[in-house]
């Protein structure tokens, strides 16, 4: 009987009846009713969400983009349409500096590639000694901002610095890193781990199957090493373009070694066009597009490198590869040339902050320079050393918490099933706002939050705390979005709809089921947010309310003022700092967690 | 393994009723107007192939769907009415998930005790009912273990504790055999069987599983395409299927083009393709002259050790054969289609000739108006 409907459990009646005599609303308690009204809204957190996401990611970036083409629309020329910023930022000093980020980008890409290939290989093909330690030699990279890494070098190389105190004077060294090649040095450096990390992920998944097939068809070791290049090509290339759009859109060198060197690139040229007086937005936009057209060209040419092509190597059937068994001179040769890796990325600017914080008067007219911890002693007790140092620990503090909380919902968003509209254009939003060069983030605020609309509606932002911390969570939110995305795609729907029918509300089912699964991931975003914010510099430089420089400001202008002693002191008390912060909240969620939140994740 | 109830445990199941449940998932259709009406204290079980609309129509009892039409009144309260919705927590129901959805942080205890927390039972009384529980379930032994210290079945039986323990008026369901080998589905199957009808509550119980559905069900509701096509005790759902759907998806050892050619007292003779007229119950209204289709149950086949001149008897050739421990099921190509579970005490091997009666009472004819029907 197709198309009948079947109630043979009904009694008395239809069901249609029943519904008809129902009443309006449930019968129940008035909590129950309440609850029934206020799910008409169930969508509005999500709505208030994605305004969010439109105010602190979308609107600034894209009005500052906008005012290189139409000054006029936002007061800041007469001209509704109009291409004379790009026409300045392709002319004279500009071009140079745009020329000049472009030279460095493909030299640091390329050199960062190579090394990241070798150390790749040696970490995951070879049984080199210290594998471990490599791995963390290039986290430790990966978080070193950049402008520390520039500035520990300086300090051991400018003038009056810390080898020509000690009596050894660089000469042509001190020449060489004072331009290009110094600036392509600390951003290989800083390159470097991206690449290790692209180009290790795939060598890992490469069975040795493939090397094999070279080998019993007559190819020596060098053909072997070519067919595998050619294999992970996808890898190779993605560190290529990673690399060179992470080099084009870096502040850190371009505001230290690469101003000190008067070697001009694009970051630090928008920078100049910001601080400029009158402000030039229209030319800093347009420079921003050129920006974003360097990272979007290095896309373009990685997908035009890999068209039509498969590199489907892993399988089912891959067999792990064997771990080469170093010998004699190579052995020796690939410690050697690791260790000139951790030396030159992070030993020498260490040991340049460190050595150059411990010397009396470094950087003054003074001729006699002893040793001492006096210096450190201003930092904890100055306030022009201190206050900057707490300010931006309180800073890093709430934009980190407020970061997480807004990167677990963007991640929730982006991994419930099905293809939600909503989570693709996030999806987008925030793949967009990783590739957008920190700086240009930055420009967009300040053109934003000054605009009179805003002093109109009673919203005073520019020159804030508050407009400061929204451009560091704006910072920070789509990268840390992208690393919970793993783990949060990993939980079962089912868990917190378990909670659910069981008996608890939606916050509570999160916080009693979800979070503690989520607890050492979430844990571990906060602390790299931490981290990355407390020595946070373009943002800060741009954003910094008058009177209170954050601890990365207040390091550059000490420099800039010649108290290197006191900068680097700062700049080891800063980084030593988040180290113990680091150390105290693990070692706190080890001591205090619950038993169960400890064991989901822990390798035991 | 104490297989006691609960102690004191109060029959006091949800009377649920739906009516009109519609859902929708994008342009997909998940529910099509559903009415569906539950006594207290009764074990439905929603049967249905993937995409029915079985666990949708669950999952908005849970409340953890919305449904866009429609209402569904748990006991006196209207819970859902498409546009207003009374979250999970709030509906007095448990539910076992397929993927059992046990939290990996709490130890057993720790998962059972949860909806006892929720309801702030007293500590004491609290332990007492989870012991209980997990002692109905024969896992006190192992109430501070981790879920993934335990087996499958273990913590099946672990969400079959949590579910029961709080008493609540409504029991769901979603596939919780479905990951388990067939021995142990069998062994679960009895102790939920047993477990949730001791609680009280009213079971709504979800498999595409034929078998378990009639053996756990007092009244079974097939679904299809997101509409509910026969409900009706386990038994009448077997006997008497109303569609060819509901025939297929119940158990069919093959089908036969035909037309009819007498209409007699609550059957049918149908002449087949190769000639041979079968003798079937009708499923529907038929005329003389209708074009059918004729569903043969399993237990309708019957191996003829002669050839016999009956009209209801096939010939045809077996194609493959396989051991069921009490006999052999053939696979047996026929004019006109194939039948299989054709079951003998014998076996008969690949190659051989065989003559098959099949019972009337076993054969259900359908007007072939169905190309609708075929199960997903």
């Amino acid at each position: 009987m197709p198309g009948s409907t079947p109630t043979s459990s009904k009694q008395d009646g239809t069901l249609t009846d029943t519904l008809a005599a129902s009443p309006p609303i449930a019968a129940g308690s008035r909590g129950d009713r309440t609850r029934m009204a206020l799910s008409r809204f169930s969508g509005a957190p999500l709505v208030v969400f994605w305004i969010l996401i439109a105010a602190i990611l979308a609107v600034p970036v894209l009005l500052f983009l906008a005012v290189a083409f139409s000054p006029r629309l936002f007061d800041q020329g007469p001209e509704w349409f109009t291409l004379s910023g790009f026409s300045q930022a392709f002319s004279g000093p500009l071009l140079q500096g745009v020329l000049d980020s472009v030279f460095v980008g493909v030299s640091s890409a390329v050199a960062a590639a190579a090394i990241g290939f070798a150390v790749a290989w040696l970490v995951v093909r070879t049984d080199v000694m210290g594998r471990r330690l490599w791995t963390g030699v290039m986290f430790a990279l990966l978080l070193a901002p950049s402008y520390l890494v520039a500035l520990g070098w300086e300090r051991l190389l400018e003038p009056e610095g810390v080898l020509d105190v000690a009596g050894v004077h660089p000469g042509g060294l001190r020449t060489l890193f004072y331009g290009p090649f110094g600036v392509i040095v600390v951003l290989t450096a800083k390159g470097l781990p991206f690449a290790y990390l692209a180009i290790s992920a795939a060598l890992r998944g490469l069975g040795e199957e493939f090397e094999q097939a070279v080998r019993v068809h007559g190819g020596g070791p060098i053909a072997a090493t070519r067919f595998t290049i050619a294999l992970i090509a996808p890898a190779v290339w993605s560190a290529l373009a990673i690399v060179f759009a992470e080099s084009v859109s870096d502040f850190g060198v371009a505001d230290t070694l690469a101003n000190d060197a008067h070697f001009p690139v694009a970051t630090y040229s928008l920078f100049n066009a910001v601080q400029a007086f009158p402000i030039q937005f229209s030319v800093a936009a347009a420079v921003g597009w050129v920006l974003l057209g360097l990272v979007a060209l290095a896309l373009l040419t990685q997908g035009w490198a890999l068209r039509s092509r498969s590199y489907r190597v892993f399988g089912g059937r891959s067999r792990p590869a064997r771990r080469l068994h170093l010998r004699g001179l190579g052995r020796v040769a690939a410690l050697a040339g690791l260790t000139a890796v951790l030396v030159i990325g992070i030993g020498i600017p260490a040991f340049g902050a460190v050595s150059a914080s411990l010397i009396n008067g470094l950087g003054s007219l003074i001729t006699s320079h002893g040793l001492t911890l006096a210096n450190y002693n201003r930092v904890l007790n100055s306030p022009n050393l201190r206050d900057p140092l707490v300010y931006s620990a309180q800073l890093a503090l709430i934009a980190a918490t407020v970061t997480v909380m807004l990167a677990a919902i963007s991640a929730r968003v982006l991994s419930r099933r099905g293809t939600h509209v909503s989570a693709r254009l996030l999806d987008m939003t925030l793949l967009t706002a990783v590739a957008l060069p920190g700086i240009v983030f930055a420009a967009g605020y300040i053109f934003t939050f000054n605009l009179p609309v805003f002093t109109q509606l009673g919203i005073q932002l520019y020159e804030t705390t508050a407009l400061l911390v929204i451009g560091y969570i704006a910072t920070a939110l789509p990268s840390t979005s992208r690393v919970l995305l793993g783990s949060v795609s990993q939980i079962q729907e089912s868990l917190a709809e378990a909670g659910r029918v069981h008996g608890s509300g939606v916050f509570g089912a999160w916080i009693r089921t979800v979070l503690p699964v989520l607890a050492r991931p979430l844990l571990a975003a906060w602390l790299l947010v931490f981290g990355a914010t407390l020595l946070e510099l373009p943002m800060s430089q741009l954003l910094y309310p008058p009177g209170q420089p954050p601890v990365s400001v207040a390091i550059t202008h000490a420099l800039a003022n010649y108290d290197f002693a006191g900068g680097t002191a700062m700049e080891v008390v800063a980084v030593l700092g988040a180290l113990v912060i680091v150390a105290a909240v693990w070692t706190l969620f080890r001591v205090l967690a619950p038993a169960g939140w400890r064991r989901i994740g822990s390798s035991a | 393994m104490t297989q006691a109830p609960i102690a004191d445990a109060a029959p006091s199941g949800h009377h649920v009723e739906i009516v009109g449940a519609v859902k929708h998932y994008g342009k997909a259709r998940g529910l099509a107007g559903v009415d569906l009406s539950v006594r207290p204290g009764q074990f439905l079980v929603l049967l249905g192939p993937s995409g029915s609309g079985k666990t949708t129509l669950a999952r908005c009892l849970a409340g953890v769907e919305r449904l866009d039409g429609g209402m569904i009144r748990l006991g006196d309260r209207v819970v859902s009415d498409g546009k207003r919705h009374l979250p999970p927590e709030r509906r007095n129901l448990a539910m076992v998930f397929q993927d059992y959805a046990l939290w990996p942080h709490l130890t057993v205890s720790g998962n059972v005790s949860y909806a006892l927390r929720r309801r702030h039972i007293a500590h004491a009384e609290s332990q007492r009912r989870v012991l209980d529980a997990l002692d109905q379930v024969g896992l006190a032994r192992l109430a501070d273990r981790y879920p993934h210290q335990l087996s499958g079945g273990e913590q099946q039986r672990v969400a079959l504790a949590r579910a029961v323990v709080a008493r609540p008026g409504l029991l769901l369901f979603d596939e919780p055999l479905s990951n388990l080998d067939a021995d142990l589905r069998e062994r679960l199957r009895v102790q939920i069987a047993t477990i949730a009808r001791d609680s009280g509550a009213t079971v709504v119980y979800i498999t595409h599983d034929q078998s378990e559905a009639f053996a756990l069900a007092d009244e079974v509701a097939v679904l299809d395409a997101g509409r509910l096509v026969q409900l009706g005790p386990p038994e009448q759902i077997y006997r008497n299927p109303e569609t060819l759907f509901v025939a297929r998806f119940t158990g069919s050892a093959g089908e036969f083009p035909g037309q009819v050619t007498r209409v007699s007292n609550g059957h049918v003779d149908v002449r087949v393709e190769n000639g041979a007229t079968l003798r079937a119950r009708h499923g529907g209204a038929l005329s003389n002259g209708a074009v059918v289709r004729v569903l043969v149950r399993p237990a309708a086949t019957r191996v003829l050790k002669e050839t016999s001149g009956s009209d209801a008897a096939l010939t045809g050739t077996v194609v493959d054969v396989a051991y069921r421990g009490r006999g052999y099921d053939h696979v047996v190509a026929v004019a006109g289609g194939t039948l299989s579970s054709v079951f003998d005490p014998n076996r008969w091997p690949r190659g051989a000739g065989l003559t098959i009666r099949l019972d009337p009472d076993g054969c259900v004819a359908y007007a072939d108006d169905s190309a609708d029907t075929t199960p997903h």
